[in-house]
């Protein structure tokens, strides 16, 4: 309560950047999407999914790690856990997958840190809210972001098909058109950490 | 509300779980109201200038209460419990401008005892606060402004090196029952997030984050 909690973020180049083999999406359009997901919703139940929010620092102000899919389309890494796998593993599973290399002695120390947002999905459609809505019973999704601590030096392999951006706090605010109410709001969220920024 | 399918949030913590208590277990009256200090905007601006001349940065701590209200949009005939949902308790000034119970700290007041110093002087009849317990949690946001005249943003601004107002946000945990005691030229209104959520336009950009930054907690809604 009197302290606030404290991220160290280092800077970007801090930390080695490769490639490795494409990771394509599994749907090629927000219906097909849809589509799964409630084929998946009948046999599994609501999804859970967990994201990542990865924090780097440039000119003393926070950057976020984004995953850029063709020329616009921004998202956080991290993906739907699998029946019963625990939110931390399935987090550092889904992180691996996209930003590790594919040696194992090679893999990053994820430090997952605490949830710092959970959104919910009440029906098959592409709307989410940070809070089941009063009328809803039984949501559809339930997605939950994790700050996830970095150490100083790391290096990450991108899908040859991923740009991997570093995006400023004060251009994700507010930017709804450009990155949707998920990742415009993490700001807010973030607010209320202390950032240790650590320079080069 | 929630089927039994879905874990809480956070990773199961307990800390990230908040009880909250149906409006109809606490009280509300009214004392001798507290005139606002400013009769108008710019008055307020001039105000504010001067005392950061005289103070520095001004902080200012806020405090988010929760109840348990009933959301009714439409007229169905549904049970009530389907329609619970957490409302935020607001104070509102001449039936137009919201804002949440809080103030500026003192020169020297720590977070804590500032905010509770503040929710008596606006929601208590004792305002010493010697026997209020109010029970203050983390801090869940923070906003800032390079001048009083501008928007607050949830970061300090890139090139503003002197920042003049920083306002923090705090849970506050109500006990299962309570009795408000408002100033009477205050409204005090349990406003569901639903309503508050993306409304900027009616609330402004602090008082409608606030579905944002509570949502990585899990209300426990005890019914009567």
């Amino acid at each position: 309560m009197g302290v606030l909690p404290v991220v160290n973020t280092y800077p970007l180049s801090s930390y080695t950047f490769g490639t490795k083999e494409p990771k394509m999406e599994k749907d090629t359009s927000v219906a097909d999407r849809l589509a799964r997901m409630k084929v998946n919703y009948m046999k599994e139940g609501m999804r859970t999914s967990v994201e990542a929010i990865l924090l780097v620092q440039e000119h003393n102000h926070p950057h976020i790690l984004l995953l850029q899919i063709g020329n616009t389309f921004c998202k956080l890494p991290g993906g739907r856990l699998k029946p019963g796998e625990n939110e931390i593993e399935g987090l550092k599973r889904k992180l691996s997958s996209k930003l590790a290399a594919n040696s194992p002695s090679h893999q990053p120390n994820w430090q997952v840190g605490e949830c710092v947002a959970v959104w919910w999905r009440p029906n098959f459609e592409t709307v989410m809210y940070p809070y089941c809505p009063p009328h809803i019973t039984k949501p559809k999704e339930c997605k939950k972001l994790f700050l996830v601590h970095l150490s100083e030096r790391e290096y990450f392999a991108v899908p040859k098909n991923l740009k991997l951006l570093a995006v400023p706090l004060f251009e994700l605010y507010d930017n709804v058109q450009r990155y949707g109410p998920v990742i415009s709001t993490i700001p807010q969220q973030l607010s209320r950490f202390q950032f240790n920024m650590v320079n080069a | 509300m929630e089927d039994g399918e879905h874990n809480d949030n956070g990773g199961g913590s307990g800390h990230n779980v908040v009880d909250i208590y149906p409006l109809s277990r606490y009280y509300f009256s009214s004392k001798d109201a507290i005139p606002e200090k400013d009769d108008s905007l710019a008055d307020r601006i001039q105000r504010l200038k001067a005392s950061y001349a005289a103070h520095g940065l001004r902080t200012c701590v806020e405090g988010v209460l929760l109840v348990l209200g009933v959301h009714l949009p439409f007229l169905w005939g549904l049970m009530v419990e389907l329609f619970q949902h957490p409302h935020v308790l607001l104070l509102q000034v001449k039936n137009s401008f919201f804002k949440l119970p809080g103030g500026r700290l003192r020169p020297g007041e720590s977070d804590i005892e500032g905010l509770k110093r503040k929710l008596s002087r606006k929601l208590s009849l004792d305002e010493s606060c010697v026997n209020d317990e109010w029970q203050v949690d983390e801090c869940i946001g923070i906003w800032w402004r390079s001048e009083f005249e501008t928007l607050p943003f949830p970061y300090l601004p890139p090139n503003t090196h002197r920042p003049k107002e920083c306002a923090k946000l705090f849970l506050v945990r109500l006990p299962r029952n309570r009795q408000f005691v408002v100033p009477k030229n205050l409204k005090l209104l349990a406003v569901p997030l639903c309503q508050i959520h993306d409304n900027s336009k009616t609330y402004g950009p602090i008082i409608s984050g606030i579905p944002h930054l509570l949502s990585k907690f899990y209300f426990n809604t005890i019914h009567d």
